[in-house]
């Protein structure tokens, strides 16, 4: 026998197999999908929609010709479940599957590539077999920095997702361990949730959510309640939470594009206005975005008249400073300078522009170039005390750190001299060695060593 | 003695001289003028023929010191004089042995900004013929360099497809064969000259030492670089009785490069957010704007040439592949290079294929660039110059018709309607919807949206005159045509009892808004024609030397004026036109006229 006719009959075999003793998976149980397991998993759970899952898997066609094999390419395939990303046989037969599970698949065109086919590998009307092996999965980290995870129980309609603005109506139930403190249903404007007890991390998923959703939501603390907790739900700082969401409906606010100039100003009046009650009750995330309108409606507006202009630039200018602010207090102190820079683009004498810059860079350790901008400030005004005390903070701190360093570097040649003494000493010790032996240990050893050091001053 | 030869050995003897002079120095003790002694006695050996002399001084173990420091001064008379002799001649093949004498024995980096200097200078025919010869050398160099290595390694690639990209492209057949500038062969040549550095970035991979990410980088920048340019103004199908046609084999290669680095699917799948599937490979630190012509370019090889398409994961969903490659189908249509317009319908073609009619759900209109995509072959349609551009736009839009659902071809045709702003077009989609009707009353089943209400506000959309009597109606003869054609087919097929189209609900408005203002604006303009006609005529016998009312200009050109007969040939011809519709809409109202007169006959008797 040769090889394609063994593996032709070792196809059939897995063919015939498939078909007498295979799970009909499908919806609607027209046998279009066909699963037998070869592997149990060594977990109970599945993989949930919108999961990033990882695979290995061998696809061959009925004739028992390997058209396609992740391990051939030697890494494992990964993609987005029941996103229609993959052939729908594979989007309903993965579903199934528990983690670490291999299971055969037998596909009806219907389910694969249909009567198109895809060249230049499948032919028309092709079934198809896989071989998978579910390695992995896990829930889609919305923002890609673990703060929001996303597991989708129910899929919604379309590709449309509410934008910032828009009104949603949505059910929630909020957890906070195993306790349940929110279930209601609930009508807001996407970014002003906080107005009905909604954490951020609620707002920005729904931006990402699709109308009829329904979902998981996993929310870090920073999505959540913060630091300042939310004593109404008992719920303490920095708390991790669980909601449960379904988006009911939604309507979207406009898009920049679909505003003419006279309606921008006039919302932005409004927004900053939402902004700065906010930003005075210290929901600085809620105040961003609504700043963060004023910019994306205003800065790239062409065609203003004179009026218009003036107008657009003191928005401008006031939404670059509080989101600058704002930053300060989220401590994101690089999108504070960012926006200093803005602002100053538009006024380079700006007093608060300057100082709140300078602000950022002494707490990014920027000493010199906050001492810089302080000292612009009291150009502009010298009147400015606060600016007049940060001088002297700056001048503090630039001391502070020179001393410490050279303490650091002190105690450095005090001990390396007091090491190698003794090490030359237990040899044969030579004053001149020695050293010559401290000054090269000092040129190799940069900071790392000057932490311990620092203790016994 | 002859006065040539005296020169030449007056040449070899100030080499001597500052060699021996240098000799005994160290090498710091080197001074300026001796560089500069050195390369002018150096280059003057060269240009009097004495290369023999001067491969005896570089390969002289004495004079080592100063080959290392001097030699790369050489570098540029050298080059000069290897171009300069026929290939065969015997000085050529000394002058190759200096070469390949001073890339073993200078300086390595002072040597690589030289040779770097003379393809930077290099131009027109010299290019790839400077870039080829200087290709090995600069290899050497760069591997002798330690550390470091990614740098010049994107430094040289950087620069020598700069200076290729100043070429031209051949793009016929016979242009491809003849390879004039030598710039496919002169591709191939610099895909051979990273191997070892891919080979290394490939080793570094599989010891998982993440040291070499950027010559990794570096790679990534040329393979994108390439597909821009020359591959995306590339003619890349096959040809016939080309073996392997060259830059075919130069996008194998690329391909090669990508894969081998393992970015190639990260790089298939970059636009978007569709990359954080891939989140295990660091790709894209560079620009992603800068990348869009070339990722399309790579997505039009992997998927219409299947140039690597073996490499690709062959379980994406048809929708999916379109979706994803929707980006790069508007980024090749948004030009107007005949070559790369070509690629974007190709591509979108492609696409579509893999889809099974009627299998493409409506949502996927809600993404931007599915609509955009509809205007701009519609763009491509009616304003590009080539024709088989033209005609190609237009298959791909009946395809792209056909792969939507029903809500999505209504969708789409109303959208089309409203933005094509041409009267080929819109009878184009009335057609269209003709046709979707016909289908729908057959089938008697999924017919929501091609009748009932829902037909009937789209159908408002196709009987109106946008301008009333006014609308110029030459100029939208095609439409009216088109709409008249529907009005008849419906009233044929639909009759006033089962109204399932909803025409009859519609048939006054319709008569109001389209049919009378037609009638007007025909009456008006046949009168206008005709009086044109007749003063043309009458004009013609009063005078032969015929002021011109108009003249046309043409891309700056002036036309030459149409002569009197020809312009009373148009004026028929416009006649002709206005005839044809009246006579359809003559029949139309007939045909309206019989069947109510059926029914209000028919409801006499019954009562």
């Amino acid at each position: 026998m040769t090889t394609d006719e063994a593996t032709k009959s070792e196809g059939d075999a897995q063919t015939a197999a498939l078909v007498e003793q295979g799970e009909d998976i499908t919806p609607n149980q027209d046998r279009g999908v066909l699963k037998i397991v070869k592997r149990k998993g060594n977990e109970d759970a599945s993989p949930m929609i919108g999961d990033k899952v990882y695979v290995h898997y061998k696809g061959k066609l009925a004739n028992g010709k390997k058209f396609d094999s992740s391990r051939d390419r030697n890494e494992p395939f990964i993609f987005s479940l029941g996103k229609g990303q993959v052939i729908k046989a594979w989007d309903i037969g993965v579903a199934t599957m528990k983690k670490g599970e291999i299971c055969h698949l037998l596909c009806k065109p219907e389910y694969a590539y249909g009567s198109a086919g895809s060249t230049p590998k499948i032919p028309s009307n092709a079934t198809l077999f896989f071989e998978i092996e579910l390695l992995d999965f896990k829930g889609e980290d919305l923002f890609e920095d673990g703060g929001i995870i996303r597991r989708i129980k129910k899929k919604g309609e379309g590709y449309s997702n509410p934008n910032e603005g828009a009104t949603v109506e949505i059910h929630l139930e909020g957890f906070y361990g195993d306790r349940k403190f929110d279930s209601r249903d609930v009508k807001f404007v996407v970014g002003e949730g906080e107005d009905h007890d909604i954490p951020i991390g609620i707002d920005k998923a729904l931006e990402k959510m699709q109308r009829g959703e329904h979902c998981i939501l996993y929310l870090g603390p920073r999505y959540g309640f913060g630091e300042a907790g939310k004593p109404k739900f008992g719920i303490e700082a920095n708390a991790e939470l669980a909601y449960e969401v379904t988006l009911k409906r939604f309507e979207k606010a406009k898009e920049s594009w679909e505003m003419d100039t006279k309606e921008k100003l006039e919302q932005a009046a409004i927004v900053k206005e939402k902004g700065t009650v906010y930003f005075k009750e210290g929901k600085y995330m809620q105040a961003v975005i609504q700043y963060g309108k004023i910019v994306s409606w205003l800065e790239m507006e062409y065609g203003l008249s004179e009026r218009e202009s003036k107008a657009s630039e003191s928005f401008l200018l006031a939404a670059f400073l509080n989101l600058a602010m704002c930053y300060l207090k989220l401590r994101e102190y690089t999108k504070a300078v960012e926006c200093c820079d803005k602002a100053l683009g538009l006024d380079q004498d700006n007093e608060k522009g300057l100082y709140r810059r300078g602000e950022a860079r002494l707490l990014m350790n920027e000493f010199e170039l906050a001492k810089c901008d302080f000292q612009r400030v009291l150009e502009v005004n010298p009147q400015n005390k606060a600016a007049k005390s940060q001088i002297t903070v700056c001048q503090k701190k630039t001391k502070e750190h020179n001393e410490r360093d050279r303490r650091i570097y002190a105690n450095m040649f005090k001990k390396f001299a007091e090491r190698d003494a003794k090490e030359e000493a237990s040899r044969n010790p030579g004053e001149k060695d020695v050293e010559k032996a401290t000054s090269e240990k000092r040129l190799k050893t940069p900071m790392s060593e000057g932490k311990e050091p620092e203790e016994h001053v | 003695m002859s006065e040539e030869q005296s020169k030449g050995i007056m040449a070899i003897d100030e080499l001597q001289a500052i060699v021996q002079r240098c000799q005994i120095l160290e090498e710091k003790h080197f001074r300026a003028e001796d560089f500069n002694l050195f390369q002018v006695a150096g280059q003057k050996c060269l240009e009097e023929g004495y290369a023999a002399q001067l491969l005896e001084v570089i390969q002289n173990e004495k004079n080592k010191v100063i080959v290392k420091n001097m030699g790369w001064n050489l570098v540029c008379p050298l080059v000069r004089c290897i171009l300069s002799y026929q290939q065969e001649d015997d000085k050529r093949e000394r002058c190759l042995k200096i070469l390949d004498q001073l890339v073993q024995l200078s300086n390595p980096k002072e040597l690589l900004l030289g040779l770097l200097e003379q393809i930077e200078q290099t131009s027109g025919e010299q290019t790839s013929e400077t870039i080829m010869l200087l290709l090995q050398p600069l290899q050497t160099v760069i591997l002798k360099l330690h550390g470091k290595k990614s740098y010049s390694v994107g430094l040289s690639l950087s620069t020598i497809l700069n200076q290729l990209s100043l070429l031209p492209v051949p793009y016929t057949k016979d242009q491809i064969q003849e390879d004039k500038l030598h710039l496919c062969q002169c591709c191939n040549a610099v895909v051979d000259f990273t191997k070892p550095f891919v080979d290394e970035v490939v080793k570094n991979m599989k010891t998982s030492e993440s040291g070499e990410k950027e010559l990794k980088e570096e790679l990534l920048k040329f393979c994108l670089k390439s597909l821009k340019y020359p591959l995306l103004t590339a003619q890349l199908d096959q040809l016939e009785d080309i073996e392997e046609h060259p830059l075919r084999h130069f996008a194998g290669e690329i391909i090669g490069i990508l894969l081998d680095i393992g970015e190639f699917i990260p790089a298939v799948f970059s636009h978007g957010s569709h990359n954080q599937n891939w989140d295990n490979s660091e790709f894209l630190d560079i620009d992603r704007n800068d990348s869009v012509d070339s990722l399309a370019c790579l997505s039009y090889l992997v998927f219409v040439q299947y140039i690597g398409i073996d490499c690709f994961p062959m379980i994406f969903s048809p929708s999916y592949l379109l979706q994803c490659n929707m980006l790069h189908v508007e980024v090749l249509l948004k030009r107007t290079e005949e070559s790369i317009l070509a690629k974007g319908l190709d591509l979108f073609e492609n696409c579509l294929l893999r889809l099974d009619n009627n299998s493409l759900l409506h949502q996927y209109l809600e993404f931007r660039n599915f609509i955009t995509a509809s205007q701009d072959l519609v763009k491509v349609m009616t304003l590009c110059p080539i024709e088989d551009l033209r005609k190609k736009s237009l298959n791909v839009l009946q395809l792209y018709i056909d792969k939507f659902d029903t809500e999505g071809k209504y969708t789409l045709f109303r959208c089309l309607l409203k933005t094509s702003n041409h009267a080929g077009v819109e009878g184009y989609v009335v057609q269209n919807i003709k046709n979707q009707i016909d289908l729908s009353l057959k089938r008697g089943q999924d017919n929501q949206w091609f009748t009932g209400h829902r037909l009937i506000s789209l159908l408002d959309e196709v009987f109106c005159l946008p301008e009333g009597a006014e609308t110029d109606l030459l100029q939208s003869s095609d439409r009216i045509m088109a709409a008249l054609n529907l009005l008849r087919y419906l009233v044929i097929k639909d009759n006033e009892h089962d109204n399932q189209t909803g025409v009859w609900t519609i048939l006054t408005k319709v008569t109001q808004n389209f049919l009378k203002p037609l009638h007007t604006g025909l009456n008006m303009s046949k009168a206008h024609y005709e009086a044109e006609i007749k003063n043309k005529k009458e004009n013609r016998q009063e005078s032969h030397t015929s002021n011109t009312v108009c003249s046309v200009t043409v891309s700056g050109e002036k036309m030459p004026n149409m002569s009197a007969e020809m312009q009373l040939q148009v004026l028929h011809s416009a006649l002709f036109t206005f005839d044809l519709i009246e006579s359809v809409l003559a029949r139309v109202e007939e045909l309206i006229e019989v069947k109510i007169k059926a029914v209000t006959d028919e409801n006499i008797g019954v009562k």
